[in-house]
């Protein structure tokens, strides 16, 4: 069994199995647990519900907070929407998705495919040039800086595959698909699990606040 | 120097915060030592985390991803400029806790990580305490909506079980939990201040009616130090003639149960406040300008108020709603004045317009400040922090932050709710030679009530009266 073999086949099918369990212990871990009602009674009885316009609104930062946070705003949004597209658009991604799925979708052209990934590495960059320059503000831990890498192996190992750069490219490939597969085993137990975090914690914070007739 | 402060019946603000200030330096030495073993402290620490976490606290823990932008929301990080203070960090010995003793992942964490010690508890205790009003202000740019504020709270909780309230806190909460009073503020001290007031101010309280519509809490800021407060609520609620009272088995508004996290404490003090408007059968119960009581009264989790006969408003929602009726006749404040919403009523309470409304039928040029309402600048002293000794330069160098905001506006005057923040920004006023007023809203409000029919004839002349 070759490297890309290997990388192709049980590395990756097992990383995507520890995936999907390690998110389902986690999430059924959690919203498992009990919920501490809130007795007392609602500034409108009828406006909690209100609070769920939390998991939308809060995908923008209030004006109030322009100046503070729309680099990483701006740099965020840039780095989450180019790693999409590039997850889900690029014909090899395509085909990997078909064979484990069946379904399939066309493809973006390879000069976009690269430019969105090339748009992901450097707003991935741009991020941890300013978590670097500005200590203070992020309060790193080191999982912070193992997740960065995490997620950044793919990316490089991808554009490095695709032009055909650095190692042989079936070595570039089965790097690129390890990665990716370490990126998968690791998301359920880091920050990463934040892509589902997110609605549930903006609803409650959103609800509690409602209670109170406060938008938040 | 407060326009308020007119009557000569009390000193005025500046000498009340003077006269505090003195009595809590004392605070210090009445502080209670630990009493237990390090490891119960610890146990009881741990054990009072586990009992508080549900699935909110859970997903709170669980969500943040060290973005940083909550860091620039907060009064304390933007004045200090120091990574310690950052929210994110105020919740990060909680989150240890549950990692290793409720996660679905805690076989994993209890493999990786130590275990957690007292002292981890007694390090974070800055943080929970001295730099934290719990104002919420981080929850409003969290790009996950993590609610800091809450965590901290139950942080709170879980330093009563270690035995690691700060001093002056501490003295308070073990005054109130035996002897039931604040500073002193006992019903008999309440029965002299109303007895002064009626003498000297020929103001009349009605003490301890059988029934009554109304019942006003007080607080002990006004019976040991501000008699003004109380002076200007009885002045309002007697203009209003509406049939109401004050009891002296359930007065106080101060809760040192809620500001220490002691909540077996926040019961033995609301209870009885809660059996008394029962009792009098009462249809509202206002509760003093004292910011935390809101939180601990009006909105405590705790408490089944949707199921209570009486509403419970605060001071400034009562004001506004008899502003808004019309039932407030009110001379002309002719000033220009900026609002300062306290965070426990304001982005945490929802109180927002009712201030605004008695502002406004004075007439007042109000100006909001910019970052105002659910966006406001905390004034860095509630949550009790007004009173601890350590937290006095986080305390000062925020209050600058307001200053601005504040100046910004072009306000004489600033406005505000609530005792701990009129005590704070009295603080920073003194400190700073700040040339603006501050003016309570219940105060403001009873200077301006037009008791006599000549002259409410004609301010309704020229407009200013509702």
């Amino acid at each position: 069994m070759t490297l890309l073999d290997f990388a192709r086949g049980p590395a990756i099918h097992a990383s995507l199995i520890i995936l999907v369990a390690g998110i389902l212990l986690r999430l059924v871990g959690v919203l498992m647990l009990t919920r501490g009602a809130d007795l007392s009674r609602p500034r409108d009885a009828f406006g909690n519900f209100k609070g769920y316009r939390t998991v939308l609104s809060r995908a923008w930062p209030a004006s109030e907070f322009n100046a503070a946070t729309v680099y990483q705003t701006v740099m965020a949004y840039i780095f989450h929407i180019a790693t999409l597209l590039v997850v889900v658009g690029i014909v090899p991604h395509i085909e990997f998705i078909t064979s484990l799925t069946g379904v399939s979708w066309p493809g973006l052209p390879n000069f976009i495919g690269v430019a969105l990934g090339t748009i992901a590495l450097v707003s991935l960059l741009a991020l941890i040039a300013r978590r670097l320059m500005h200590p203070a503000i992020y309060n790193s831990t080191v999982g912070d800086y193992v997740t960065w890498i995490i997620v950044a192996l793919p990316l490089v190992t991808g554009l490095m595959a695709f032009a055909h750069v650095g190692l042989r490219y079936e070595t570039m490939l089965a790097l690129h698909i390890l990665s990716s597969a370490l990126l998968f085993a690791y998301l359920p137990f880091s920050k990463l699990m934040h892509a589902f975090w997110f609605v549930f914690s903006r609803a409650q914070s959103g609800l509690a606040y409602a209670h109170k007739g406060v938008r938040i | 120097m407060s326009a308020t402060a007119t009557t000569q019946v009390f000193p005025s603000f500046a000498e009340v915060y003077q006269g505090l200030a003195g009595q809590i330096g004392m605070l210090r030495q009445m502080a209670p030592q630990p009493t237990k073993t390090e490891q119960k402290r610890l146990q009881g620490a741990v054990d009072t985390l586990i009992a508080d976490t549900n699935a909110d606290e859970a997903v709170w823990l669980e969500s943040c991803i060290h973005c940083g932008q909550c860091t620039t929301a907060c009064h304390y990080f933007q004045s200090m400029q120091d990574a310690k203070y950052a929210p994110m960090r105020k919740m990060d010995l909680y989150r240890r806790v549950y990692q290793r003793e409720i996660s679905p992942m805690r076989w994993w964490h209890r493999l990786v990580t130590k275990p957690v010690k007292l002292s981890d508890f007694e390090e974070a205790k800055e943080l929970i305490y001295d730099s934290c009003t719990e104002c919420g202000r981080c929850t409003m740019v969290c790009p996950m909506g993590i609610d800091t504020a809450s965590l901290v709270h139950h942080m709170r909780s879980a330093m009563v079980a270690a035995e690691l309230v700060p001093p002056e806190l501490a003295a308070l909460r073990m005054e109130q939990k035996h002897q039931g009073t604040v500073f002193g503020s006992s019903p008999d001290k309440l029965k002299e201040m109303i007895d002064t007031i009626r003498a000297q101010a020929g103001v009349e309280i009605p003490l301890d009616k059988e029934s009554a519509e109304v019942m006003v809490l007080s607080s002990a800021v006004d019976l040991v130090a501000n008699g003004n407060g109380l002076l200007a609520t009885a002045k309002i609620m007697n203009h209003l003639g509406v049939d109401w009272t004050i009891c002296s088995d359930g007065f106080e508004s101060a809760n040192f149960g809620l500001l220490s996290g002691d909540m077996t404490l926040w019961k033995q003090q609301a209870d009885p406040i809660v059996a008394a408007a029962q009792r009098v059968k009462a249809k509202t119960v206002v509760i003093a300008e004292c910011g935390h009581a809101y939180p601990a009264l009006r909105w405590n989790p705790m408490l089944r108020s949707g199921e209570l006969p009486f509403q419970m408003m605060y001071m400034s929602e009562f004001l506004g709603k008899q502003a808004k009726a019309g039932k407030l006749r009110l001379k002309p404040l002719e000033q220009k004045v900026t609002f300062h919403d306290p965070c426990k009523t304001g982005r945490r309470g929802g109180a927002f317009e009712e201030p605004r409304a008695v502002l406004k039928a004075m007439g007042a040029d109000l100006v909001e400040m910019p970052n105002n309402k659910e966006y406001n600048w905390c004034c860095g002293g509630g949550a009790g922090i007004f009173l601890l000794q350590d937290a006095t330069e986080l305390r000062d160098q925020s209050f600058k932050i307001k200053i601005r905001e504040v100046n910004e506006t072009g306000a004489e005057s600033v406005v505000v709710s609530c005792a701990s923040c009129r005590l704070n920004f009295e603080s920073g006023r003194q400190k700073n030679n700040w040339d603006k007023r501050v003016e309570s809203l219940v105060e403001l409000t009873a200077a301006h009530l037009i008791d006599d029919d000549a002259s409410a004839a004609a301010a309704s002349k020229t407009g200013a009266a509702q």
